[in-house]
């Protein structure tokens, strides 16, 4: 018989201590002190996607209300013609390089208008500036911010971030599974975890342990979906 | 705490000119309030606050950080002026009507168009309570030594640190920035309006900022504003919205100097450029300055009339070219220099030759730069700015594909990339393919299954296999150890 599971999830809330990499460390530094009240600098960080920019800019954004800034976080699709600053606080924006039209000229006037705001300025894409295909006014401008590139993590900072990731959750994963997971899945973060997410269920469910034939089976289900189709 | 602010005054006295530690050091004090931890500085008003978190705040940071031996947020704030500003805009507080209804819009407008919010917004309310408070009673003491030129100077939206001091000139901007201190010595006088082109992060803003403060220090009564052309027409908008135009025309037409930046932004805007139209009659008539920028000149604006783009030729039109190497290099220099930092030859020479086409992106470069090496506690070397650097081209995270690796093995081992994905399973071709596999799994995120799909929907065992036979094989055969680290090194690269 199969065990309903309660669709509650745990709300993973994005830190800077659950974001993983020791090669990030001046990045994360860098952000710390964009937080902080007072510091009114323009930061953009790029990198792919599932390399954790909009974990960064959210917990970013908690600090900063943390230390009691107003603080403002957009997603590009959610920019319109206007892109009010915080005074004093923080703006953060994800995914520059899909701004529409309207939005690349908000984001450019935000920039324009940050010194008289006190206001500081976070911004995460997928490129480096030079290959951000936006005006070229608003593309220098992020040129002219301190740039940062999100370092990729090593395998085994992921490995230890899935068994962080399984501990918080309450699991019991060994070794052998993380290693086989490693070496069997796809290595990105975001789908890491995803299988360690649906291992958990799958196994609440079930009623059965967390083994490496379980997992054999969970990872065997993408692709027999994908066969069926 | 007011240990570490002696402190820290007595370092700045140190590292500052006596004039820069008594204008901007010398007029802060340090507060002990807040929460727990919490460095809290006081400045006397909101143009020494702008200038000292510019200038010295991340100083102060630092200092803070080595004496307490921990990271600690310096907070830089104003006086008790602005709560009084804002308690006044309150409808409990208002002395007249009047007063009311103006702060109000004010407030109103500022948080409907984002060009003006913040401070420009707590300056226009404060103007207007100053207004109100001068009609009837004593005031608190310290909006009182607030000198009109002070806030004349807020007012004018002028960037203090855009002075023609700290321009860097060259055979890219000499004429224009000669034209400009001809203009900023006779303004309304000598050419009027003065039309400023050239392209993107050349330096237009910083030079037209810099006729605005010359002028603002020659007659600290002269009333001074500086738009973006944007902002001009968010205005429009709001006096259209709010219909208040008769108090926009006043406004504008009460100049004595109009600074207007990016007029290319007024394509199409057929309202913005009919009220644009009579300002500007009428401040020419009056023998006041206009100066306006764009991305080219005159004749050439797109969807803007031909009455203006004429007007915009009367007076004289100069060019800013993008500056050539030896001017990058000074600017980085001077740059530099305005942080307090030395640059080697041989880093300014790198960053200016990899940057040419604007200066803002040369000095985000150098931002970067200057930034790794403290962060990093290193000295400004080459191979440290190289390092900086990686971040702004996205060495980190190149991008390497299947189909990389599968064309790059092929070429290597001069078989066609289609062996890839065939059937085939001769030596000639299975070990290359074999060693595609190894190379997908070691530098890509694939898993097995996906690999094995992308050479020709192999199964993934197959795809184990061929990483555990490489694996196994490269630690006896040094010419296949080598295939792999000259391929690792190609794909890489």
């Amino acid at each position: 018989m199969r065990q309903l599971t309660l669709d509650v999830q745990l709300d993973r809330q994005a830190s800077f201590n659950n974001f993983a990499g020791q090669n990030n460390h001046e990045l994360l530094v860098r952000l710390k002190a964009l937080a902080s009240p007072g510091s009114f600098e323009a930061l953009y960080l790029f990198g792919p996607s599932g390399s954790g920019r909009t974990h960064l800019l959210e917990a970013t954004c908690a600090l900063a209300r943390q230390h009691g800034r107003e603080c403002r976080m957009a997603d590009s699709s959610q920019v319109g013609r206007d892109l009010p600053l915080p005074t004093q606080g923080l703006l953060a924006v994800d995914d520059i390089d899909q701004l529409n039209a309207d939005a690349q000229i908000a984001l450019f006037r935000a920039f324009n208008s940050m010194r008289l705001s006190g206001c500081a300025l976070l911004l995460a894409g997928s490129k480096p500036p030079r290959d951000l295909a936006l005006r070229e006014d608003l593309r220098t401008r992020v040129g002219s911010a301190l740039i940062y590139e999100v370092r990729p993590l090593s395998d085994s900072e992921k490995a230890d971030a899935l068994a962080e990731h399984a501990h918080s959750r309450g699991m019991r994963v060994s070794e052998d599974i993380i290693g086989y997971l490693m070496r069997h899945g796809r290595r990105d973060l975001p789908s890491l975890l995803a299988v360690l997410d649906a291992l958990d269920r799958i196994s609440l469910e079930q009623q059965r342990p967390i083994t490496l034939p379980l997992l054999r089976q969970i990872m065997q289900l993408p692709l027999e979906a994908d066969d069926l189709s | 705490m007011s240990e570490f602010w002696n402190n820290c005054l007595s370092q700045f006295e140190k590292e500052l000119p006596a004039q820069q530690f008594q204008t901007w050091i010398k007029t802060l004090r340090s507060e002990e309030e807040g929460a727990e931890g919490l460095v809290q500085i006081v400045a006397p008003n909101r143009f020494v606050m702008q200038w000292v978190r510019e200038r010295y705040l991340p100083r102060i940071q630092e200092l803070a950080d080595a004496f307490f031996g921990e990271y600690r947020p310096v907070k830089l704030s104003l006086g008790a002026a602005p709560e009084k500003m804002r308690s006044n805009s309150g409808p409990t507080s208002g002395s007249t009507l009047e007063t009311q209804h103006n702060t109000v819009v004010l407030d109103h407008s500022a948080s409907s168009v984002n060009g003006h919010i913040g401070a420009a917004a707590l300056v226009a309310t404060r103007n207007f309570s100053n207004q109100a408070r001068a009609e009837r009673a004593p005031e608190a003491p310290r909006e009182v030594v607030r000198s009109a030129a002070e806030t004349n100077r807020e007012k004018s939206r002028l960037n203090p640190a855009f002075t023609f001091d700290s321009l860097v000139t060259g055979r890219a901007n000499d004429l224009a920035r000669a034209a400009a201190m001809q203009v900023a010595e006779n303004p309304g006088i000598s050419y009027n309006p003065l039309f400023v082109y050239g392209g993107v992060g050349l330096g237009k803003t910083h030079l037209i900022h810099a006729i605005g403060n010359a002028v603002q220090k020659a007659n600290p009564n002269a009333v001074i504003r500086y738009v973006h052309a944007e902002d001009y027409y968010a205005d429009v908008v709001r006096a259209f919205q709010q219909k208040a135009f008769d108090s926009f025309k006043r406004h504008y037409r009460s100049l004595d100097l109009l600074l207007i930046d990016d007029i290319q932004f007024f394509n199409n805007k057929a309202r913005t450029q009919e009220e644009f139209f009579y300002a500007f009659n009428a401040l020419i008539e009056a023998k006041k300055q206009i100066i306006i920028t764009c991305d080219t000149y005159p004749k050439n604006i797109e969807g803007v009339e031909e009455r203006l783009t004429t007007r915009f030729g009367w007076g004289l039109t100069v060019q800013i070219e993008p500056p050539e190497l030896e001017m990058r290099v000074a600017i980085l220099n001077k740059k530099a220099e305005s942080e307090k930092v030395r640059l080697p030859e041989d880093v300014a020479f790198m960053i200016a030759k990899n940057l040419r086409s604007n200066v803002r992106e040369l000095e985000g470069a150098l931002k970067k730069v200057l930034a790794f090496a403290r962060f990093h506690n290193r000295e400004i070397t080459l191979d440290v700015a190289k390092d900086a650097l990686r971040d702004l081209i996205g060495a980190h995270n190149r991008q390497i594909t299947l189909e990389l690796i599968q064309k790059t093995v092929a070429d290597y081992y001069k078989i066609k990339v289609a062996e890839m994905y065939s059937k085939k399973r001769t030596r000639a071709v299975a070990r290359p393919r074999q060693v595609a596999m190894w190379l997908a799994k070691e530098l890509t995120d694939e898993s097995y299954p996906g690999i094995g799909d992308a050479f020709g929907g192999r199964d993934h065992t197959t795809v184990m296999h061929a990483c555990r036979t490489i694996a196994d094989l490269r630690m006896k055969d040094d010419s296949l150890n080598h295939d792999l680290h000259v391929l690792t090194q190609v794909l890489r690269s």
